[in-house]
C-alpha cells in the first residue's frame, strides 16, 4: 500500500450535560489533531522519513449567524459554530491577510463540509501543500460564536448528544516507502505530485530498469507523457478548460 | 510554501453596538448581534473601511510578492463589489466609467446562498488580475439599495452582507519566475510557474555537464 488516498475528519459532539471544560473557548485557536476537545490523536502529524503527503482539500462545517440557533426544552439542537481553518506546517501558518499577517484561514463559507445544493464551495486548495520527511503539520480551528458564553447567559441547559457543533475534514494522499521516494524524485524534477504522476514514473523506472534516471530525454518524456495523461484525465472528468484543448 | 491559494472573507455582522474590528473577526453571542447597515451607493473598504472586520493597513505587495486575484464573491444579490488596483477600478461601463462592480446575483457568497449559483463566473475572473509589487488593492462593496440593520432573529446568513476573495500569492523565489513570465507574455498560473522551473532546471542540468572553469575551481578561498 504505496499510495493511500486518506482522509481525516474531526467531530466536535454535543455531550448532553453542559461541562464548560469541555467545549473550547470562542476566538482561540486549537489543533484537530492533538487539541482537546472532540476526537482526537495522541501524537502530532509528522511526516516519517518514508513519506510523503500531498494535502489536496481541506473544509469544515458552515454557518456564521449565531442566532440560527435551534432551543428545545432548555436544550440545544441546532447551532452554527462560525469557524475558520488555518494549516500549520512546523511553525509556519499557511493562509496570510492581506497585509501579510498569519490569520485564522478559510472560513466553512468558502469551503464547506458537508457541502449541499446550498453550501458549494468557492475555495479549492490549488495548489496542493506538499509535507514532505522530517516536517509536522497541524489543522487548526478557530470558533467565533462563543457556545460557553450562551450557557452562560442561559441560553440551554444541556446540548443534544449526536449534535455535531463543528467539523472539520481533511482529505490528503500518503506517499509511502518506495513512493515516497518517487515523489521527492518529481518534486526535484519540478513536476507536480500526483497518484498519476508517481504511479508513471515508477513505470517507466521498471521499463527503463532504474538506469539512467536523470538523463535529459528521460525527463522530457517522463514529462511530456505525464501532462498528456492529465490533460486526457481533465477532459475525461468535464473540468478541462480552454488550455486543454490548444497544442503544446 | 512559495504559491499559495488565499482567501479573506468580509463580514458586517458585529456584536451590538460595535461597527468594526481590526485585524480578526469579532466573537459573537447568540441575540446579542447585528449587522451593520449598509446605505445606498455608499461604497465600503473591505480591508480599510469602518465596517466588519477590517485591517490595519490596505493590500500592499512587497518587493518579493505577486498576486493572481483570480475570485471574487459577495452578498447579498444588491450588493456589488468592485477591485481596485492603485486608483484603478476594474469593473467599467461600456464607455469606460467604472461602475458599482459586480453583484451577488452572478457571484453569489456563498455559492448556493438562498438558492443562487454562480454559473457564470464558475472559473473566476478571466483573465485574472495581476498585482504586481508595490501596487496598492483593495475590494469595495457598494449597496445598489439600502441594506438595513437586522437585529434579533432576523441576523441570518442570509441577511449578512459578506465579499469574499480568493487569490494566488506568489512570494519569494518564486516572485522571480512570476516577473519573468510576465515579461516573456505568459500568463502566471500555478501551471506556468512549475513549467518555467522545470525548464531552469534543464538548463541547470545541461550547465552542470560542463566542466568547472579554472578560475572558479581554483579561486582562493577569502576570508
Amino acid at each position: 500500500m504505496g499510495i493511500r488516498k486518506e482522509l481525516y475528519e474531526w467531530e466536535l459532539l454535543g455531550r448532553e450535560l453542559f461541562v464548560v471544560n469541555d467545549y473550547p473557548n470562542a476566538g482561540q485557536e486549537y489543533s484537530i489533531f492533538t487539541g482537546q476537545y472532540g476526537t482526537s490523536i495522541k501524537e502530532p502529524a509528522t511526516c516519517a522519513e518514508d513519506e510523503f503527503y500531498v494535502i489536496d482539500r481541506i473544509s469544515c462545517k458552515s454557518g456564521v449567524s449565531p442566532n440560527e440557533y435551534i432551543v428545545d426544552g432548555g436544550t440545544l439542537t441546532k447551532w452554527n459554530p462560525n469557524m475558520f481553518i488555518q494549516v500549520v506546517i512546523n511553525t509556519t501558518g499557511y493562509y496570510r491577510d492581506p497585509q501579510n499577517v498569519y490569520s485564522a484561514g478559510i472560513s466553512g463559507m468558502a469551503s464547506p463540509y458537508p457541502m449541499t445544493a446550498y453550501r458549494l464551495k468557492y475555495y479549492d486548495l490549488w495548489p496542493p501543500i506538499y509535507v514532505t520527511e522530517g516536517q509536522t503539520w497541524d489543522i487548526r480551528y478557530t470558533l467565533y460564536n462563543d457556545l460557553r458564553q450562551a450557557y452562560n447567559n442561559g441560553l440551554f441547559t444541556d446540548i443534544q448528544g449526536d449534535l455535531v457543533l463543528a467539523q472539520v475534514f481533511v482529505d490528503y494522499t500518503l506517499y509511502e516507502g518506495t513512493d515516497a521516494v518517487l515523489a521527492k524524485k518529481l518534486v526535484s524534477l519540478g513536476v507536480p505530485v500526483t497518484v498519476d504522476s508517481v504511479m508513471w514514473l515508477r513505470q517507466l523506472m521498471l521499463k527503463s530498469k532504474g538506469m539512467r534516471m536523470d538523463t535529459y530525454e528521460f525527463y522530457l518524456k517522463a514529462k511530456k507523457i505525464i501532462r498528456e495523461k492529465e490533460k486526457k484525465k481533465r477532459i475525461m472528468q468535464g473540468i478541462s478548460t480552454v488550455s486543454d484543448y490548444e497544442d503544446g | 510554501m512559495a504559491v499559495r491559494r488565499q482567501a479573506h472573507e468580509w463580514r458586517n455582522v458585529m456584536p451590538v453596538g460595535e461597527t468594526k474590528i481590526l485585524n480578526s473577526h469579532p466573537v459573537l453571542v447568540p441575540d446579542n448581534v447585528r449587522t451593520v447597515p449598509l446605505p445606498r451607493g455608499i461604497p465600503v473598504d473591505i480591508f480599510v473601511g469602518d465596517i466588519g472586520n477590517t485591517l490595519d493597513v490596505p493590500g500592499e505587495l512587497k518587493a518579493f510578492q505577486y498576486i493572481v486575484l483570480d475570485a471574487i464573491a459577495v452578498w447579498p444579490q444588491t450588493l456589488a463589489a468592485q477591485i481596485y488596483v492603485n486608483t484603478t477600478r476594474y469593473f467599467q461601463r461600456p464607455d469606460g466609467v467604472p461602475h458599482e462592480g459586480i453583484t451577488g446575483n452572478v457571484v453569489p457568497f456563498p455559492n448556493g446562498n438562498s438558492g443562487i449559483i454562480n454559473f457564470d463566473y464558475r472559473e473566476g475572473l478571466n483573465p485574472p488580475l495581476y498585482i504586481a509589487p508595490g501596487q496598492t488593492w483593495g475590494i469595495e462593496v457598494t449597496p445598489i439599495e439600502d441594506i438595513p440593520e437586522y437585529t434579533g432573529s432576523d441576523v441570518t446568513d442570509a441577511n449578512i452582507a459578506f465579499c469574499y476573495v480568493k487569490y494566488l500569492l506568489v512570494d519569494g523565489v518564486d516572485a522571480l519566475v512570476a516577473k519573468a513570465l510576465i515579461d516573456a507574455g505568459w500568463e502566471i498560473t500555478v501551471e506556468n510557474i512549475e513549467k518555467y522551473k522545470e525548464l531552469l532546471v534543464r538548463n541547470n542540468l545541461l550547465a552542470a555537464l560542463q566542466e568547472i572553469p579554472e578560475s572558479i575551481s581554483e579561486r582562493k578561498r577569502r576570508v
